[in-house]
């Protein structure tokens, strides 16, 4: 990896049909650094991250690694360019096996099974699930399915990693675990974090920075603390209650 | 620590030796009946094997239902037996054959070489787009291509002898174990390549394509080389039924023997090589059974001709509602599987 790799995403926007679900989303994630996505459901977190990983296509924007424009490269492509990411509905490969799972990430890169493998069972013990190596992913509980997709990405090796709300359906324990896990992540192995929740006392804690989005825009983007304080932030989220409020 | 990582190996890969040791013990009985009608299911069986196995590397880590397969197969027998044929025999056989055609001859093995290559680099120029599309779009377009491929080898009679017989010779050119040999070495490799690098993204790539394609996988690029794969092994396992029944037509590669494919991998599992073996074991030996029941019916005042082929087809229906990894269960069977039998037999005692 460069000595400080930087992801820039300009003017992102994306219509479904008179929807404007991203628009004029733009931001910079630096290598070390957690910057975290929030908003109201709806509001276009994961859409954005669907068309930064390449999952959709973007109706405008540009999404540059390092200096090259990935923004046209299918997602493989741009998984390689060194873009790992979690989904929100966790999506593991049901039939592979725990390690499989892991391996799929590794071999992705052009790796040989032999040392996906040893990737793969490092990962494992890293996030605390070694013990389910060959057990079938369908099987696993919903906590150790989400380690597992973080698992999975980091098996890429990638130099930034997109979390869809990692924290979702967690219990307050396995949710501090996870903090515990995330937090010295980017020094460790050097790499960038954009992570979307919506349990605020684990963003608050996590990360560097936050930009918060409502209906597809960028309303308010600075630290925890300025973001809490920011009247249209708090708008918004009341704005939300009042429509029936963040189920998770 | 050596015999350790050997035992280990040994026992990891326990389902694939084992079904080798079936399939030579099968070989051993029926080569020691030594009846030539029983030999000759044998034969037919083993080259099954292998059109199922090529199969089952596609479909059973792709998730893909490629109806074009059996045409791949077709391609096979027939560039084989040209291959294969001395001129004067071909102009005897299809005298309207293109005579560059009827010049081309060459060695059994290199023939059976050849058909397979040609298969596989047909499938190699054409496919690349119809591994785009995934569910029911895949599927018939698929089929289209069998369509396409069927009618050119019915009806292209400068290649093929058109819709009329294409007679390879007097007597069979392969013997029974040269297909026997054939057919485990056959699946000794579908075994392994679901293990390789390129069956571990092919099988990601069939359990969720996204989270594949978001891990590097490039999903088009897996399904391509391996229906490539998967059409090379069909076409050489078409050369050998080519220079086996020694008579056959571009129909003797459609729907029919496609059906007959995909029930055993069905019934057996998509997912398990060892669950396909099987399948096609069950599906063989009941087919072979019901067909000795016809006559015997009809002889009893009942017209029971194509009972068979309903029995099999709402075998796989209920397989299809009720155990849609058929009796595998998705999984393969080995020492493993054994043990899991043997524990509550352990504990009962
Ligand atoms: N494929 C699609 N077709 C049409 N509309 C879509 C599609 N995907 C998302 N949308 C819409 O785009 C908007 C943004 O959705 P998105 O899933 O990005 O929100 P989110 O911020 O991730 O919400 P949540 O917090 O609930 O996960 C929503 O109004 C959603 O209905
Ligand atoms: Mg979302």
């Amino acid at each position: 990896m460069s000595e400080s790799s930087k992801l820039v995403v300009q003017g992102l926007g994306k219509s479904f049909e008179g929807l404007r679900a991203v628009d004029d989303v733009s931001f910079e994630l630096v290598q070390g650094e957690i910057l975290g996505l929030i908003g109201p459901n709806g509001s276009g977190k994961t859409t954005a991250i669907n068309l930064i990983t390449g999952l959709l296509s973007k109706t405008d924007g540009t999404v540059i690694i390092d200096g090259v424009d990935i923004s046209a490269y299918p997602a493989h492509k741009i998984a390689r360019a060194g873009l790992a990411r979690t989904y929100q509905t966790i999506r593991l490969f049901k039939e592979l096996t725990v390690r499989e799972n892991v391996e799929v990430g590794a071999v992705g890169m052009g790796i040989s099974r032999r040392n996906a493998a040893v990737t793969a069972d490092r990962l494992l013990e890293e996030l605390g699930i070694a013990d389910q190596s060959d057990k079938l992913a369908k099987s696993l509980t919903f906590g150790d399915a989400r380690r597992l997709e973080i698992a999975r990405a980091l098996a890429t090796d990638p130099k930034f990693l997109l979390l869809d709300e990692p924290a979702a359906g967690l219990n307050e324990a396995e949710t501090d675990a996870l903090l515990a896990y995330l937090r010295p992540l980017p020094a460790e192995k050097g790499i960038g974090i954009l992570v979307v929740d919506h349990d605020m006392r684990l963003m608050m804690n996590l990360c560097d920075e936050l930009i918060v989005l409502n209906y597809g825009k960028i309303i308010s983007k600075g630290t925890p603390a300025q973001v809490s304080a920011d009247p249209d932030v708090v708008e918004a989220y009341l704005g939300s209650e009042a429509r029936g409020g963040d189920e998770l | 620590m050596n015999t350790l990582a050997v035992k280990d190996w040994l026992f990891r890969n326990s389902t694939i030796l084992m079904l080798c040791v079936i399939l030579l013990l099968f070989g051993a009985f029926f080569w020691w009946l030594n009846n030539p009608a029983l030999e000759h299911l044998f034969i037919v069986t083993c080259i099954t094997l292998i059109f199922v196995m090529g199969f089952q590397l596609f479909m059973g880590n792709s998730g893909i239902l490629a109806w074009s397969y059996i045409g791949f197969v077709g391609i096979g027998a027939f560039v084989s037996a040209i291959c294969s044929m001395t001129p004067q025999l071909k102009q005897m056989s299809v005298p309207i054959m293109y005579p560059w055609l009827q010049n081309i001859h060459m060695p059994l093995p290199l023939a059976l070489l050849v058909g397979a290559l040609f298969s596989a680099l047909i499938a190699a120029i054409v496919v690349w787009p119809i591994m785009r599309l995934t569910g029911a779009v895949g599927v018939i377009t698929h089929f289209a291509l069998l369509i396409v491929i069927n009618v050119l080898l019915v009806q292209w009679a400068q290649v093929t002898n058109g819709p009329r017989n294409f007679t390879v010779g007097m007597r069979p050119l392969v013997g029974f174990w040269t297909v026997l040999i054939s057919a485990l070495v056959i699946m000794v490799f579908v075994y392994f390549f679901k293990q390789s690098s390129l069956g571990l993204r092919l099988r990601a790539s069939r359990d969720d394509r996204f989270s594949a394609s978001t891990s590097g996988v490039n999903v088009v690029a897996v399904r391509y080389f391996a229906f490539i794969i998967s059409c090379a092994i069909g076409a050489y396992g078409g050369g050998l039924m080519a220079h086996f029944i020694m008579d056959f037509t571009g129909h003797t590669f459609y729907m029919a023997e496609f059906f007959v494919i995909l029930s055993m991998i069905v019934i057996g599992g998509p997912m398990s090589v060892s669950g396909v073996f099987f399948g096609l074991i069950l599906v063989a030996a009941g087919r072979y059974g019901l067909r000795q029941f016809e006559p015997f019916m009809t002889g009893y005042g009942f017209n029971m001709t194509g009972t068979t082929e309903i029995i099999l087809s709402i075998l796989m229906i209920l397989f299809l509602i009720w155990k849609p990894y058929g009796i595998s269960g998705g999984k393969e069977f080995g020492l493993e599987t054994i043990q899991g039998w043997l524990k509550p037999l352990k504990k009962g005692a």
